[in-house]
């Protein structure tokens, strides 16, 4: 969150020599972040005031307004050498004792609050006599400077007061919902379906639960913390009004913003959790300014419904506490200093030290730790020296070791093939899993998905790459991707198995994928493969490839790997590959096989291939113990060149033996 | 005679490639001279030793003559040209995804501070996410606009199911795991429902995260401003801002200072039109909340920790200074964009 004021109205409140460039220097270090410091210039070209654009600390919305940076200031910047006094404390000067007209009863409200989680403080005070005109002109230029749109004097003092403050007020024309001289507002939770017509003239329709008031007639007179109703609204005629100042349950506010999309910056302030104590400072700073520049009068008693008032809270340390999370050597005066400063009571006995929260604090400063955060950030944490943690042994599991080891191994081997790494969602829509004809059921799926592209979550990464290729589609003409990513494996009453998966895609041909495959068994040093011309049924991979262009890679008779054609028959070739089992197969170093000094007897055959190669070669070993090796040479349609290696490793033996064996081959292969 | 045919035939020689045929035609193991040679068996024996270096003597002639012979045809051949400036032969080029070459790079830095990389569920309970953090059940960051929920029974203890939104829900998995000391590093993908140019659903964190006794702030500024000079250069320096986060107490962000004008904001008198005012935002991190260290057995009165998490892709751009006008591209497979890695 990021508000807009100008320097002018911060010197409102404070006394400072410090520049407005410094304010924003020291402040951006120790507390809010100034993001931008601005001249405003007038007409004549001279710099009459500054505009400060800050971001919001999610935590302190306590400091969102030109009080909240005040008092961030009147600690922050004398830790620069700079002066910082306070001028006046609204907090004290806005008393509902100092109004001495409260008991006025031309007017009156019939006020019910249905739930008691809906408004923690409900204030309200009726005025009348009202004269709506333009705002004078320093309020003027102050919301002009900070993005709030001028209307008239009424809704511009709203206004003015959240800024000023920190507490968004509403107002509402009381004529326009009065009978009698007496309005009816019945604060509930609205049904669902229920409609509202904001202030900006859009009809909302609500889902639920959201705050409400009703006028008794049926009618919703306010979206609470978020739009007042056209229906109620100040205008150009309105004479009387009520001046309207609450604290909401913030979860609900939250919801209504996110169901309804309206993101009002008063919705911003009470979706944040505000201070029930502020209430009363700004219904007072508000009929002030209502009287002051609208003509306004008090009309009616104040309503002022606080069920549980704010009672003191304390937090309690020690001094050398500050020491210990900080690293540094702080002085008592200093820890002391700064906590008055940003507005703590403190109370010292020996090492102890007792610290009353202000009301305004209460929601962030619970324990200890958050009072050296406290101490920490007004000290500078420019002043915090660097240090390396001690040394210390952790062992890292060795399955982690070797999984990131394997990953990085195979990445980079890959790469080195000519394949494109490709990082996809973990999640793939219904449409890339019916294209398979896998079951969207055996997926777990979002409950909240932004995108039908991404509602559930993948079982295997070859969707993903399918793709990849489509979508590359007129780019590249030769596409060769691999990922390395987990998938997950829904299991009952647990959370899924998540399985890390190495997948490819070639839009080339079948043997250039299982050439790579080939090549990463070899890399990896994995023994006793062989890639067998089936698919399991019980796999996903039986209806994502072609029944006759499919493989399966074993290793010791375990699948390790499927890889295959295409489904419909397109040239596009996938494997998807267990990485868990690649780690366990694998090798650092090949198995060593001690050099044969005897003779090596080369012979060609070529011959018509009757039977699959990985049986042939099975016969060929089978039927001579002499031969250790088979090369293929050429391969045209059915015919087949084989360089057949003949040798023993116990002797020379002669070119006839080798021919012998030769024909013993030929015997089966023929 | 014999004698004259080799010679004639090796002069008569064109061709470097004739001259060669010819070298293995006479001198070759079946060749002509040594089938001369193996007729020694048929000359008497009394002769046999003349026979012998008659033959000889022949081989090293012809040898001579077939150099002679190559050299003076080398010299009538006009030198091939030769054009050392084409491209060699190619060899195949792929690509890493960017991220993988950072990933790598963090872990490897951190691995030089003794801490260890670990890996935990992306899909997680509620528990570890956010009660484990102290992030209370209205925590804004826990509904259905900030985290992804999964459709699926909840657990007992632990609550819904969810894609982790962050790499903190690894703190608690760690904290289980071991005792202290703890150094830990933990880089995942992590999901959270936005998505548009600067906003992926899926993206990575990196967290670090050290506890033991006596870890104070001067630890993790140190830590940091270590990966910093590391990752981004040795002139890079960090600084820390207020922040919150529900499981750290104090809380940071932390800026790094800009490559360009090294924090002042300007350069050559100018405003530096990379960072604006001198730094960049990097990350967010924090001294462990005492909550967080008890939720995972620790006893916060005998250790302290910090923790912190960062943003490869975020890094990666940082400090490539890529223009990357929409991050979607990361990870939607585009081949213009991933092959030039």
């Amino acid at each position: 969150m990021n508000i807009k004021i100008t320097h002018n109205w911060l010197l409102d409140f404070l006394q400072t020599d410090a520049s407005p460039f410094e304010i924003q220097k020291y402040l951006s270090l120790a507390g809010p972040s100034i993001e931008k410091v601005e001249p405003i210039i007038n007409y004549a070209g001279q710099t009459i005031d500054y505009l400060y654009d800050i971001e919001i600390i999610s935590n302190r919305i306590d400091t969102a307004s030109v009080w909240g940076i005040t008092q961030e200031a009147l600690a922050i910047l004398p830790m620069h050498g700079k002066k910082a006094n306070l001028k006046n404390n609204p907090l004290l000067d806005y008393r509902f004792n100092k109004i001495k007209d409260f008991n006025q009863k031309k007017y009156s409200l019939q006020i019910k609050i249905e739930k008691d989680n809906l408004c923690s403080r409900f204030t309200a005070c009726i005025l009348d006599g009202i004269q709506i005109a333009p705002s004078p002109q320093f309020i003027q230029d102050r919301l002009q400077a900070a993005g709030v749109k001028i209307i008239n004097n009424v809704v511009d003092i709203s206004n003015y007061l959240m800024l000023t403050l920190g507490q968004p007020v509403h107002i509402f024309d009381f004529e326009k919902i009065a009978q009698n001289n007496m309005a009816c507002m019945i604060m509930r939770e609205a049904k669902k379906g229920e409609k509202v017509a904001t202030l900006d003239g859009k009809e909302i329709v609500l889902t639920g639960e959201d705050i409400v008031i009703e006028d008794g007639q049926r009618r919703l007179i306010d979206l609470c913390g978020i739009m007042g109703g056209l229906n109620s609204c100040v205008s150009q005629n309105t004479k009387k009004i009520i001046l309207f100042v609450q604290t909401y349950n913030k979860a609900k506010i939250r919801k209504t913003t996110m169901t309804t999309g309206i993101r009002t910056l008063a919705a911003t302030y009470f979706e944040k959790g505000l201070d029930e104590e502020r209430v009363e400072p700004t219904l007072v700073y508000g009929l002030k300014l209502l009287q002051q520049y609208a003509k306004g009068g008090i009309a009616s008693k104040l309503y002022d419904i606080y069920p549980f008032p704010y009672k003191q809270k304390e937090v309690t340390t020690t001094l050398p506490f500050f020491k210990k999370i900080m690293g540094v050597d702080i002085d008592k005066k200093d820890i002391i200093n700064i906590l008055e400063n940003l507005g703590f009571k403190t109370k010292v006995n020996q090492q102890e030290l007792r610290v009353s929260i202000p009301s305004y604090r209460k929601y962030d400063i619970l324990i200890p730790e958050d009072l050296v955060e406290e101490v920490a950030r007004v000290y500078g944490y420019h002043k915090i020296t660097d240090n390396l943690p001690p040394p210390a042994f952790v062992e890292q599991p060795l399955e982690f070791h070797r999984l990131f080891k394997i990953v990085n191994k195979i990445k980079v081997f890959l790469k080195h093939l000519g394949l494109n790494e490709v990082i996809n969602y973990s999640m793939i829509s219904k449409k890339m899993i019916d294209e398979w004809g896998l079951d969207e059921k055996k997926h777990l799926q979002l409950a909240n998905t932004i995108s039908e592209e991404i509602e559930y979550m993948r079982l295997s990464l070859l969707p993903s790459l399918y793709k990849n290729i489509k979508d590359n589609y007129g780019k590249k003409d030769t596409l060769k991707f691999f990922e390395i990513a987990k998938v997950y494996l829904p299991k009952d009453g647990d959370l899924p198995e998540e399985k890390y998966r190495l997948a490819m895609v070639f839009n080339t041909d079948y043997f250039d994928l299982k050439g790579v495959i080939e090549a990463l068994i070899n890399e990896l040093n994995i023994e006793n493969n062989n890639i067998v011309d089936t698919v399991g049924k019980e796999t996903i991979y039986q209806k994502i490839f072609l029944k006759n262009n499919c493989a399966t890679w074993l290793v010791e008779k375990n699948a390790v790997g499927f890889l295959g054609q295409v489904k419909n028959g397109e040239k596009i070739y996938m494997a998807e590959i267990d990485l868990e089992k690649l780690m366990k197969y694998s090798r650092p170093l090949a198995s060593y096989q001690t050099i044969n000094p005897f003779s090596v007897i080369k012979l060609d055959l070529t011959f018509d291939k009757k039977m699959p190669y990985i049986e042939l070669k099975r016969k060929a070993y089978q039927s001579s113990s002499l031969l250790n090796k088979i090369e293929i040479i050429d391969i045209f349609k059915n015919k087949i060149t084989l360089r057949l290696y003949f040798s023993s490793t116990k002797r020379n033996i002669t070119e006839e033996e080798a021919k012998n064996e030769l024909k013993k081959i030929k015997k089966i292969l023929l | 005679m014999e004698n004259l045919e080799f010679f004639q035939a090796i002069n008569q020689a064109k061709t470097l490639d004739e001259l060669r045929e010819l070298e293995i035609k006479f001198l070759g193991r079946q060749g002509k001279i040594n089938q001369i040679l193996k007729k020694i068996t048929q000359i008497p024996e009394n002769q046999r030793k003349q026979y012998g270096q008659k033959v000889n003597r022949l081989k090293e002639e012809v040898k001579q003559l077939i150099e002679k012979r190559r050299e003076a045809i080398k010299k009538t051949q006009t030198p091939q040209f030769f054009d050392p400036t084409l491209p060699g032969r190619p060899y195949p080029i792929g690509s890493l995804h960017p991220l993988t070459y950072v990933i790598d790079e963090i872990a490897e830095i951190f691995q030089r501070l003794g801490f260890i990389r670990v890996t935990y569920p992306e899909v997680e309970w509620e528990y570890f996410a956010f009660d484990a953090l102290n992030m209370p059940k209205n925590h804004p960051a826990r509904d259905d606009f900030e985290t992804f929920f999964i459709k699926s029974l909840p657990h007992k203890k632990f609550g819904k199911m969810i894609l982790s939104p962050h790499t903190s829900s690894g703190q608690n998995r760690e904290m289980r795991r071991i005792k202290p000391p703890i150094r830990m590093i933990n880089i995942a993908k992590t999901y959270r429902p936005n998505w548009d140019a600067t906003h992926t659903p899926m993206f990575h964190q990196f967290e670090g995260l050290c506890i033991d006794k006596n870890i104070n702030i001067t630890h993790l500024k140190g830590t940091i401003n270590y990966f910093v000079k590391n990752f981004f250069g040795e002139k890079r320096t960090i600084r820390l801002r207020p922040a919150h986060f529900q499981f750290t107490e104090p809380s940071f962000e932390v800026d790094v200072s800009c490559g360009v004008c090294l924090g002042y904001g300007e350069k050559d008198g100018k405003k530096c039109k990379i960072c604006k005012s001198g730094w960049l935002e990097l990350a967010g991190a924090g001294m462990v909340h005492p909550n967080v260290l008890r939720n995972g057995g620790i006893d916060p009165e005998i250790y302290s920790g910090w923790a912190f998490g960062f943003g490869p892709e975020r890094c990666m751009m940082m400090r490539e200074e890529m223009k990357i006008e929409d991050i979607r591209i990361l990870y939607n497979g585009d081949i213009r964009f991933l092959e030039q890695f």
